[in-house]
């Protein structure tokens, strides 16, 4: 029962928050904690072996609507909260309307509805209600860009919904159950995967990498990303496009999708660190970057070995950390300097204070994967699991474009005093970057011991150096060469020409995997 | 005819929505388009599971007539609403860009943010 506490109580304190104007900050830090204690009640029967499913109605598992907890939607429960307490504590001094708390309370919400959703219709409507949730946070200030990238995300969001309810359509007619571990079970007894399934599988991804992030179909991202306010942007990045690859996740284990979500990982990782290689406005360059590293997480759950998931579960837990703590620092940079590209903000590195250009440094860290830090572990891990040369080529590929797009902003870190932050952000940048600094011996909590120790030897080390090094020595080379790469494909109608012309390639994968 | 059932029409929607969306470059006909295309995939769930010569599913004490599956007509209530909300919060936004540049087409309005933007 406690699965299905959480997200409601979110969705009621989302109307009592516009009710009760003064205590909406409260309400939303009591009701974090609180989904700590019921997360934390949740772990306790995981662990205990108790299986954590409830069947609402009384119709049974095939018509009935299904909500379980397991280990892997449980990974995110943590990010959820540190995530919503840095937003807290980062807009403590900003006087926000309560309808900002109320959508806060919404995505959060159906965040965890979607963690735990066992069907494809309900993941349906939770998706929807994820759209817009975060298109109303994206036009939360109401700029005409903000309000030009949202309605762009919800056009295209919508159509992919659409999309994809095609899809259940098709499942429905042929099983009669939209429960995932039915579906997977008949279609695991029909030996060859049949043709009707070919075609609703790539609907069913179709619609849901509009949502995750994918270089082709989320061409919204960057827009959208990168004119939200930041801790919003924060979140979008760090936690909403997530959600769709859990959803993508979901569907591997259905259909068998090995072949289209390592080439999607492949194309959404390069195409993405090419646009942040030459991208020189910082918050774009995050949103480009996002769209690169959901090329990891796709690699991994493309190949679908124990420890790559692993591996993809801990870099999207640590990509929220870092992703999050990249986006809120550099708004406050942009705030304190009043420029938005990168050569401006080095031109006046001296007003940004030194706690956000720590904030920066660490989260800079984290990206690039040295040692100790949280990408670090996630990229050892799905480098350590990835079965053929290609793919650990693309995944080298990925780090060191991780780094040549990152050197840009080195500049910046220069040790001198700036003026002084507040604390309320302060306490938002250690929120996010203490559990990045521990997050090596946080892992073992997830893994096995031996797996850890052979994981994380010297090897991994001097490759994620080597990396570091060798970005560095390219991005001296190429930034006397700028590239100016072609914008179009940003504009509505081409996003969808290219989600059609995705779809088609997501078929003939589908069809040949 | 046979062939024509709601399969096919609800297939030729789609393919309409689908051509509107791209080709019209008013954004308030792109939402019309997108309605046509979001009602047509309705369309599709409801034919699809639907069964010829069955009875509306509404149990009239006990007899052994076949009823159509109402499971899927409830889903479809479900999408209709979020199609509904999704519409009039696309039309919201809609208005305030207008309110700003007097304009719905799309081109233009990708071109004036972007001016806004770099100046």
């Amino acid at each position: 029962m406690i699965v299905a506490l959480i997200p409601l109580c979110h969705f009621l304190l989302a109307g009592l928050s516009l009710a009760w104007e003064r205590g909406t900050r409260g309400v939303m830090l009591l009701s974090l904690l609180l989904d700590a204690t019921l997360v934390g009640v949740l772990f306790g029967q995981l662990a205990g072996g108790q299986a954590v499913s409830v069947v609402f109605g009384g119709w049974g598992r095939e018509l009935g609507i299904e909500l379980a907890a397991d280990r892997f939607s449980l990974v995110f429960a943590p990010l959820v909260l540190l995530l919503g307490g840095a937003v807290i504590a980062y807009q403590w001094r900003k006087r926000l309307r309560p309808y900002f708390y109320v959508l806060l309370h919404l995505l959060f919400g159906s965040v965890f509805a979607l963690l735990f959703a066992r069907d494809l219709f309900n993941i349906y409507v939770i998706m929807e209600l994820l759209t817009l949730a975060s298109f109303l946070l994206v036009g939360y200030e109401k700029r005409a860009d903000q309000i030009w990238a949202s309605l762009k995300y919800l056009i295209l969001a919508s159509l992919g919904m659409g999309v994809y309810l095609l899809g259940v359509a098709i499942v429905y007619y042929h099983t009669g159950t939209l429960n995932l571990d039915l579906l997977s079970a008949v279609i695991s007894s029909s030996g060859d995967v049949p043709q009707w399934a070919v075609l609703a599988s790539s609907l069913l991804v179709t619609g849901v990498a509009v949502k995750s992030g994918i270089f082709m179909f989320s061409l919204w991202l960057p827009a959208a990303h990168a004119t939200a306010s930041p801790a919003i942007s924060a979140l979008l990045s760090g936690l909403v496009i997530k959600m769709g690859v859990v959803v993508l996740f979901r569907l591997a284990l259905v259909f068998p999708l090995s072949l289209p979500l390592e080439v999607l990982g492949a194309v959404t990782g390069l195409l993405g660190i090419i646009y942040a290689i030459y991208t020189y406005d910082l918050k774009k360059m995050l949103a480009f970057h996002t769209l690169s590293q959901i090329g990891y997480l796709m690699l991994g759950i493309g190949i679908g070995s124990e420890i790559e998931i692993a591996g993809s579960l801990e870099y999207a837990v640590g990509h929220g950390l870092f992703k999050g703590l990249l986006f809120l620092a550099a708004g406050a940079a942009v705030q304190a300097t009043g420029r938005e590209d990168i050569p401006g903000l080095i031109a006046r590195r001296s007003r940004i204070p030194l706690a956000t250009r720590v904030g920066l440094l660490v989260g800079t860290m984290g990206i690039m994967g040295i040692p100790p830090l949280a990408g670090f572990c996630g990229k050892t891990l799905l480098s350590n699991g990835a079965d053929s040369v290609a793919i650990q080529m693309i995944l080298f590929l990925l780090s060191i474009g991780t780094v040549i797009s990152f050197a840009k902003l080195i500049p910046l870190f220069r040790l001198e005093r700036g003026p002084s932050s507040p604390w309320s952000k302060m306490g938002a940048y250690a929120i996010l970057g203490l559990p990045m600094v521990l997050f090596l011996p946080l892992t073992r909590l997830f893994l096995p011991v031996e797996l850890w120790r052979e994981s994380f030897g010297t090897i991994p080390f001097l490759e994620s150096l080597l990396a570091v090094i060798a970005g560095l020595l390219i991005h001296r080379f190429l930034r006397k060469y700028p590239l100016r790469l072609p914008k179009r494909i940003f504009y509505l109608e081409e996003a969808i020409l290219i989600i059609l012309v995705g779809f088609f390639l997501v078929f003939v994968l589908v069809w040949l995997g | 005819m046979t062939s024509i059932n709601g399969v096919t029409i609800a297939i030729v929607l789609f393919g309409i929505g689908l051509l509107g969306l791209i080709i019209r470059r008013d954004l308030v006909i792109k939402l019309l388009a997108l309605g046509l295309l979001n009602g047509s995939t309705i369309l599709c769930l409801v034919s699809l599971n639907s069964l010829p010569g069955g009875v509306p599913p509404i149990v009239r004490g006990p007899s052994t007539v076949l009823y159509v599956d109402p499971l899927p007509q409830a889903l479809v209530l479900a999408a209709i609403v979020i199609n509904f909300a999704i519409l009039a919060l696309a039309l919201v936004f809609v208005m305030l860009l207008v309110e700003r540049y007097h304009t719905t087409d799309t081109q233009r309005l990708e071109h004036e943010i972007e001016r806004e933007e770099t100046s």
